[in-house]
C-alpha cells in the first residue's frame, strides 16, 4: 500500500512595495509570493484581470508594466516595487471607452469576454508603440492572448480598425 | 468567505482503504472537511436513473485519476490548501483499464459491478437496422469502408469552473453563483446529492467565461461547496485551477467507427453501416447522446438508404465524457465525408458534383424518420465551393496543396430530453417603460441574451435599449433546461415571442376596459395601442407602463413533437434541421508534416440571421475549434492520467493559425423558426474537422483514419506514400550503443521500475508561499543564497513561477537580482558583446548593437516565446529553465523527479517531443532557445559565486536538461559572445508547432567565409538532445 507524502511547506514573508496603478500611487504590504494578479484582484479589487492559466499561457492576466505587456500571473508584486501598472481598468477615461475599447465593441471582438481585458491590454501595447502596426505585427502581439470563443477574425478586425483611426 | 479546496485521486483505479480528515481539521484556519459519507443524498441524476453511477465523491473506489476523494473548507485558500495536504489516506491500487480496447479486453477488470449490465464495462449498447441494410449492401455496386478513431477533446474554457454556494441557516435556503450553462441541471442534481428540496436551491446569475457544452453537466465542485456552505452555515467559494479544469473538468468523448457505405453505380447511397465504441469514461454524464449522434448523421446526412446502427458505450479509467460543442457530429462526419470522398473519387465524380447529387432537400423523410421541412444544404454547397474558387483549385494545386469540402446537419430545436422539450420566459415591464427579461438559460458568450432581447423588441415592435435581460437566475426567471443542445434561439427564442404576445394581450385587456371597448377593437403597433375606431384615444407603450405599474407576464413555448422511439431512435427529433457546407483549403509543409491552412469558406443554412454580428463570432469560433479538433486537440494519456495539462502542449488555436474565413448565411426561413431561424452557433464546428481532413487528403494524397492530423501523421504519411523509411538502426552507431541496449531492456525493466517507483519515489515540492528577496548587490544576492538552503535566483519569473505550481521547484526563497549593477546592460569588450544575465528577451531583440552584430540572434530569439514572456524572460533564465517533458511536468513519478529508483515514461510512452539523440536515463530535451544559438556563437557564461568567478562556455553549461554545472549559489552575471570573425554569418532556424511554442528542433548555424568557399562551419541543435546537440 502506497501512502502519499504529506510535506506541506509554507513560510512567506511580506514586503512593502509602491506602485502606479491606473495612475493612481499606491503604498502596498503584499506577500512575497503574491503575483501583481492575485494583488490587483484581491488587494485592489481590480477584478478587470482575469486568471485563465496562472502561468503565463493564455495571456488573460496582461497588464501593462512600465508600458510593456506582461503576464501579471507570473510576476512577483514584491520585485516591482517603484513601477507603474496599467490596467483594463485604466483604459477608460471618465467613462469615455479608449479607442480600441470602442472598435472591439463594434466588431463584436468578444464573445464571453474572458480573453478581453488581456487581449486589450496586449493591442493597447502594440498601439503605443507602433501607430501603424502590420498585420503581422498584431499577430506577433496577440500570439500570447487566446480566446478560446472568436477565433480571432473579429478581433484582428478590431485592433486593424483602430490602429486606422488613430 | 470560506475557501474549498478538493483532494483528487492520484490513481486511475484503486480502493481507498482509509480516510482520516482529523489531521486536515487540525491545521489551523480549517473549518470543516467532508468526503462522500457527509452527503445525505443519493448519486447523480445525470442522463438519467438508469445510468446514473455516480456519487457526490468517491466512494470506496477510485474509478480516474483526479476524481474528488475529499474536501476542506477554511479561511483561506492557503489553509484549505494546506488542509487538504494534511488529509491521511491510503490507497489500494489496482490495474486500469484506461482505453475501450483494456475495457473490453477478456478479463478487464470491471469499473462498475452492476446488476444491469449488459457485459463487462459496458454501459449501452445500440444495434438499430432501419431497413435491409444488409441487402443494400449486396445490391450496392461499389462499397467503401475504414476505420476511424479519435480522442478526446477538451473545450478548454478560458474561465476555469468557480463557484460560491451560501446556505442560510435561518431560511433553509441555498443560493448558488456558479458559470453553469444550465441552472436548471445544477438544481436538480444539488437537490439529489445535498438532499435539499428543489425550492431551496437557487441559482443566481453570473458573467460566465465560456461553456462550449464544458458547462452544462452535474456540477462536482459546485455539490462539495453547497454542502460545505450547508454544513458550516457560512459562504463557501471554490475556483479551479488550469490544471484541476483539465483532470476533472468535463471533456468530449473519444470513439471509434467502422463505417461502411454502400453506394449503386451512380453513386446514390443505398445503405450506411456504422459500428462504433464511445468512450464513456469513468462516469456516465452524456455518453449516450454521443452514441445518438452517431447514429443521427450516420442515417441523415445526405440522401441515404437506409442505415444500420451498431454501438457500444464503454466504461474507462479516465475522466468521465460531458459535452462539448457538436456533442460527437465533427467525429461521425468526418468519417462519413472521408468515404463520400472516397466513393466521388472512385466513380470519377467532382466531389462537390456528387455532393450536389446527393444532398438532402426539403420534403426527405430520412431512414431516421426525420422530416426535413427547410433545407439549404445545395445552396451551402454551391456558394462554399464558389468562395473558395473549387473550380479553379481543384486538381490544379501545386504539389502539397490541397483544398476539401464538407456538409454537415443539425437538429434545431430537438425533443431528446424530456425537460428540453419546452421553454419559459418572462418579461417583466416596469412603470418607466423599461423591460426585464428573465430566463434560466445562461449565456456563456453566445451573445443569447442580446438574441432574446431582440426577438422580444421586434415582437413589440420597439428598439432593444429599454430591454435588459437577466439570466440563470432560477428564482426570478421560470423553468427551462438552460443553453444546451443549439436551443436558446429556437425554443427560448420561441417562448420569448410568446411573452411578447402575451404582454400585449396583456395590456390590450386592460386598455379596453378603461377605454370602455372590446379588447379586439384595441390595436397594437409598433409601441403603440390606439383605439381602431377613435383615432384621438393612443396610449404608447410607455405611458401603458405608467398608468397600469409593474406588469409581469409569462410566455411558454412547447415542441410539439413526439419522443423518438427509445429502442431505434427513430422518429422527428426537431422541429428543424439546420445544414451547412465548409471548404478549406491547405498547404503541407512536406519537411515537418505541419498544415497551414490557408482559406476557409463556411455557408450555412441558418433559416434567419437574427444577430449578424453574433452569428458571424459564432461561426468563426465554431471554425476555429473545428480547426484545433482537426489538428491539434488530443488529450494524451498515461495510463489513464492526462499529461498534456497546459495550455502550451494541449494545443488550442492562436492567433496566428487564423486563416482566412469567408461566411456566408443561406436564409431558408423555416416555419417554426423563432421569425424564422434555425438553431447556427453550435454546429459551425460541425463541419470543419471534415473538409479540413479532406482538404489535407487532397495535399498529400493519403487519407487519415486518426484524429487530430498531428505534424507527426503527416510526416508519417508522406513517408510511407514515398516508401521512405528512416533508417533507424541506433545501435549501428557507436555514441548510442550504449542507449539503443537500454531501449531494447526497457519494456521488462519499465513495469519493475514503476512498481518500484512507487515505494522510493520522492515526493514533490509543495509550496504554495515562499519568501522573496531582492538583491542590489553581487555579493549581496550570493550571500542570500548561500545563507538559504534551497533558495533560487528569480529572473523573470515566467519559469520559475509556473514551475512552484506544477510541483516542479520548491524553493523556499527566491532572490530577485535585477538590481544589481550591470546585469540589465549590455555593453562591449574588447573582444565580446557582454550581455548581462537578467538582460529580457525582448531587451535583447531590441537592442542595437546586438542588431548590429548578431541579426541573427535578434532574428532568433524572436522566436522565443509570446511578447508578454519575452518582455520579462530573461537572458539567463532561458538558458537554466526547466525540461518540459509532459510526463515529469504533469506530476508523473518519472527518473527525472522522483529519483534513479523511477522510470522515464518517455521511452515507452508517448515521447513524440522528446530527444532523439542521446537520450540516457531521462530522454527530455533541453528547449532553451539561446543554448543553441549562443553555444554556436562560441558564448561563454560568467558566473559568480562565493569569492570566486567562473567562464563557462555555454557547451559545457549543461549536464542534462534543465541541469547547469552551476553550485547552489552561483549566479550568472553575464553572458560574453565573441564579437564576429570577418565574413562571418549566424541564423537559428526553429520548428515549433506553434510560433511561441518550445522548439521541435531548431538549428544554429554559424559559417565564416565566402559564398565560394566555407572555411569554417558550426552547427548546434536545440529540442533533440538533453544538451544542446
Ligand atoms: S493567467 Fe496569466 S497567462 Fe494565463
Ligand atoms: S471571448 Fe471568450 S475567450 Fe475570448
Amino acid at each position: 500500500m502506497a501512502r502519499d507524502s504529506k510535506t506541506p511547506t509554507s513560510k512567506s514573508g511580506t514586503t512593502a512595495v509602491s506602485l502606479s496603478v491606473n495612475g493612481v500611487d499606491r503604498k502596498l504590504v503584499v506577500g512575497q509570493h503574491e503575483s501583481i494578479a492575485d494583488v490587483l484582484r484581491d488587494r485592489l479589487d481590480l477584478r478587470g484581470t482575469k486568471i485563465g492559466c496562472n502561468s503565463g499561457e493564455c495571456g488573460a492576466c496582461t497588464v501593462l508594466l512600465d508600458g510593456v505587456a506582461v503576464c501579471s500571473c507570473v510576476t512577483l508584486a514584491a520585485t516591482v516595487s517603484e513601477s507603474s501598472v496599467v490596467t483594463v481598468e485604466g483604459l477608460a477615461r471618465e467613462g469615455e471607452l479608449q479607442e480600441l475599447q470602442q472598435a472591439f465593441m463594434e466588431h463584436g471582438a468578444f464573445q464571453c469576454g474572458f480573453c478581453t481585458s488581456g487581449m486589450l491590454m496586449s493591442a493597447y501595447a502594440l498601439l503605443s508603440q507602433q501607430r501603424k502596426p502590420s498585420d503581422e505585427a498584431i499577430r506577433t502581439a496577440l500570439q500570447g492572448n487566446i480566446c478560446r470563443c472568436t477565433g480571432y477574425v473579429q478581433i484582428l478586425n478590431a485592433v486593424r480598425d483602430a490602429a486606422a483611426r488613430s | 468567505m470560506l475557501y474549498c479546496a478538493i483532494l483528487r485521486s492520484p490513481h486511475a483505479a484503486a480502493d481507498i482503504l482509509n480516510i482520516d480528515l482529523t489531521p486536515a481539521l487540525a491545521v489551523s484556519g480549517v473549518v470543516d472537511a467532508v468526503t462522500v459519507d457527509d452527503f445525505s443524498g443519493s448519486r447523480y441524476v445525470n442522463y438519467g436513473p438508469a445510468y446514473s453511477d455516480r456519487h457526490a465523491m468517491a466512494k470506496d473506489k477510485v474509478r480516474f485519476y483526479g476524481e474528488e476523494v475529499a474536501a476542506v473548507a477554511a479561511e483561506s485558500v492557503q489553509a484549505a490548501w494546506l488542509g487538504v495536504r494534511a488529509i491521511s489516506i491510503g490507497y489500494k491500487e489496482h490495474a486500469a483499464a484506461p482505453t475501450v480496447e483494456a475495457a473490453l479486453a477478456a478479463g478487464a477488470p470491471d469499473i462498475h459491478p452492476r446488476r444491469d449490465k449488459l457485459s463487462s464495462n459496458v454501459v449501452q449498447s445500440v444495434d438499430v437496422q432501419l431497413g435491409d441494410t444488409a441487402g443494400a449492401f449486396d445490391r450496392a455496386a461499389l462499397v467503401v469502408e475504414g476505420d476511424y478513431e479519435h480522442g478526446v477533446v477538451w473545450p478548454v474554457c478560458m474561465e476555469t469552473n468557480a463557484a460560491v454556494a451560501s446556505f442560510d441557516r435561518a431560511t433553509g435556503k441555498l443560493e448558488v453563483w456558479c458559470g453553469t450553462q444550465a441552472p436548471f441541471f445544477v438544481r436538480k442534481e444539488l437537490a439529489q446529492v445535498i438532499g435539499l428540496e428543489l425550492k431551496n436551491i437557487i441559482v443566481r446569475s453570473v458573467a460566465i467565461g465560456g461553456g462550449f457544452g464544458g458547462k452544462s453537466q452535474a456540477p462536482e465542485q459546485i455539490a462539495i461547496a453547497a454542502l460545505l456552505s450547508k454544513r458550516t452555515g457560512r459562504p463557501v467559494k471554490v475556483v479551479l485551477s488550469r490544471d484541476e479544469e483539465y483532470i476533472a473538468g468535463k471533456s468530449d468523448h473519444a470513439k471509434r467507427m467502422s463505417l461502411r457505405t454502400a453506394v449503386d453505380a451512380e453513386g446514390n447511397i443505398l445503405a450506411r453501416a456504422v459500428d462504433a465504441l464511445v468512450d464513456n469514461g469513468a462516469y456516465t454524464h452524456m455518453g449516450p447522446v454521443y452514441v445518438s449522434a452517431v447514429r443521427q448523421r450516420t442515417a441523415n446526412l445526405y440522401r441515404v438508404g437506409t442505415a444500420g446502427i451498431r454501438a457500444k458505450l464503454v466504461y474507462t479509467n479516465k475522466l468521465p465524457g460531458g459535452s462539448y460543442r457538436g456533442m460527437g457530429a465533427p467525429g461521425i462526419i468526418w468519417a462519413i465525408e472521408s468515404q463520400i470522398d472516397e466513393i466521388a473519387e472512385k466513380l470519377n465524380l467532382d466531389p462537390v458534383d456528387y455532393r450536389l447529387r446527393i444532398a438532402n432537400q426539403a420534403g426527405d423523410v430520412t431512414p431516421l424518420g426525420w422530416k426535413i421541412t427547410s433545407c439549404g444544404l445545395s445552396e451551402c454547397l454551391t456558394k462554399a465551393a464558389e468562395r473558395i474558387g473549387w473550380k479553379d483549385k481543384k486538381g490544379k494545386l501545386p504539389p502539397y496543396r490541397g483544398i476539401g469540402i464538407a456538409s454537415m446537419i443539425h437538429p434545431s430545436g430537438s425533443v431528446l430530453y424530456a425537460e428540453g422539450n419546452f421553454s419559459n420566459i418572462a418579461i417583466e415591464l416596469h412603470p418607466d417603460g423599461r423591460m426585464t427579461v428573465f430566463t434560466q438559460t445562461a449565456d456563456a458568450g453566445t451573445w443569447q441574451n442580446t438574441v432574446l432581447a431582440q426577438l422580444v423588441a421586434e415582437t413589440l415592435g420597439v428598439t432593444m435599449e429599454g430591454i435588459s435581460v437577466v439570466h440563470m437566475d432560477t428564482e426570478l426567471g421560470p423553468d427551462d433546461l438552460g443553453s444546451a443542445a443549439s436551443r436558446v434561439t429556437f425554443v427560448t427564442g420561441n417562448a420569448a415571442i410568446a411573452a411578447g404576445k402575451n404582454l400585449v394581450s396583456k395590456l390590450r385587456e386592460r386598455i379596453a376596459s378603461e377605454w370602455g371597448i372590446g379588447a379586439d377593437e384595441v390595436k397594437y403597433e409598433a409601441g403603440v395601442f390606439s383605439n381602431a375606431r377613435d383615432k384621438r384615444r393612443e396610449l404608447t407603450l410607455p405611458q401603458a407602463a405608467q398608468r397600469f405599474g409593474s406588469l409581469r407576464v409569462e410566455g411558454r413555448y412547447e415542441i410539439g413533437l413526439e419522443r423518438p422511439d427509445p429502442i431505434t431512435g427513430y422518429g422527428n427529433y426537431a422541429a428543424a434541421y439546420a445544414f451547412g457546407a465548409q471548404a478549406v483549403e491547405v498547404e503541407v509543409d512536406r519537411g515537418t508534416g505541419h498544415v497551414t491552412i490557408l482559406n476557409i469558406a463556411s455557408a450555412q443554412d441558418v433559416g434567419r440571421v437574427i444577430n449578424p454580428t453574433a452569428l458571424e463570432g459564432q461561426t468563426y469560433g465554431g471554425i476555429m475549434q473545428g480547426v484545433g479538433m482537426a489538428l491539434s486537440e488530443d488529450v494524451v494519456f498515461e495510463n489513464g492520467r492526462p499529461v498534456n495539462r497546459s495550455l502550451i502542449n494541449y494545443r488550442v488555436p492562436r492567433i496566428r493559425d487564423t486563416p482566412n474565413i469567408s461566411i456566408d448565411f443561406i436564409e431558408t426561413a423555416d416555419a417554426l423558426g423563432p421569425f424564422g431561424a434555425k438553431a447556427a452557433g453550435e454546429p459551425t464546428i460541425n463541419a470543419t474537422v471534415a473538409a479540413v481532413a479532406n482538404a489535407v487528403a487532397d495535399a498529400v494524397g493519403v487519407r487519415f483514419h486518426k484524429l487530430p492530423i498531428t505534424p507527426e501523421a503527416v510526416l508519417a504519411a508522406i513517408r510511407k506514400r514515398n516508401q521512405q523509411q528512416p533508417q533507424l538502426k541506433p545501435y549501428l552507431r557507436a555514441y548510442n550503443a550504449e542507449i539503443a541496449t537500454v531501449r531494447k531492456l526497457y519494456p521488462a525493466m519499465f513495469p519493475v521500475m514503476k512498481k518500484a517507483g512507487k515505494y522510493l519515489a520522492q515526493p514533490r515540492p509543495q509550496v504554495r508561499e515562499f519568501e522573496t528577496a531582492i538583491a542590489n548587490t553581487l555579493d549581496d544576492a550570493i550571500a542570500q543564497a548561500a545563507a538559504t538552503e534551497g533558495s533560487r535566483f528569480l529572473g523573470g519569473g515566467t519559469d520559475l513561477l509556473p514551475g512552484i505550481r506544477q510541483g516542479v521547484y520548491g524553493p523556499s526563497k527566491l532572490i530577485s537580482y535585477r538590481g544589481v549593477p550591470g546585469v540589465r546592460e549590455i555593453v562591449t569588450t574588447d573582444t565580446a558583446v557582454r550581455v548581462g544575465a537578467a538582460v529580457t528577451i525582448n531587451g535583447l531583440i531590441n537592442d542595437e548593437l546586438i542588431l548590429e552584430k548578431f541579426p541573427g540572434l535578434t532574428k532568433g530569439a524572436s522566436l522565443i516565446a509570446t511578447s508578454q514572456i519575452r518582455n520579462r524572460a530573461t537572458v539567463a533564465g532561458d538558458l537554466c529553465q526547466e525540461k518540459r517533458c509532459w510526463f515529469f511536468r504533469s506530476a508523473t513519478p518519472c527518473y527525472r523527479f522522483s529519483g534513479p529508483a523511477c522510470p522515464c515514461y518517455a521511452v515507452l510512452g508517448d515521447n513524440r517531443h522528446h530527444s532523439i539523440l542521446g537520450a540516457g536515463r531521462c530522454a527530455a530535451p533541453c528547449v532553451a532557445d539561446l543554448a543553441p544559438m549562443l553555444s554556436c556563437l562560441g558564448a561563454e557564461v560568467v558566473t559568480a559565486g562565493s569569492g570566486t568567478t567562473r567562464r563557462i562556455p555555454v557547451e559545457q553549461l549543461y549536464v542534462w536538461a534543465g541541469e547547469t554545472v552551476l553550485n547552489p549559489a552561483e549566479l550568472i552575471t553575464s553572458i560574453e559572445i565573441p564579437k564576429p570573425q570577418a565574413r562571418s554569418a549566424f541564423h537559428y532556424e526553429k520548428y515549433a508547432r506553434w510560433q511561441g511554442d518550445f522548439a521541435e528542433a531548431s538549428a544554429a548555424v554559424r559559417l565564416v567565409g565566402t559564398a565560394k568557399r566555407i572555411e569554417e562551419a558550426s552547427i548546434v541543435l536545440g529540442g533533440v538532445a538533453p544538451k544542446p546537440a
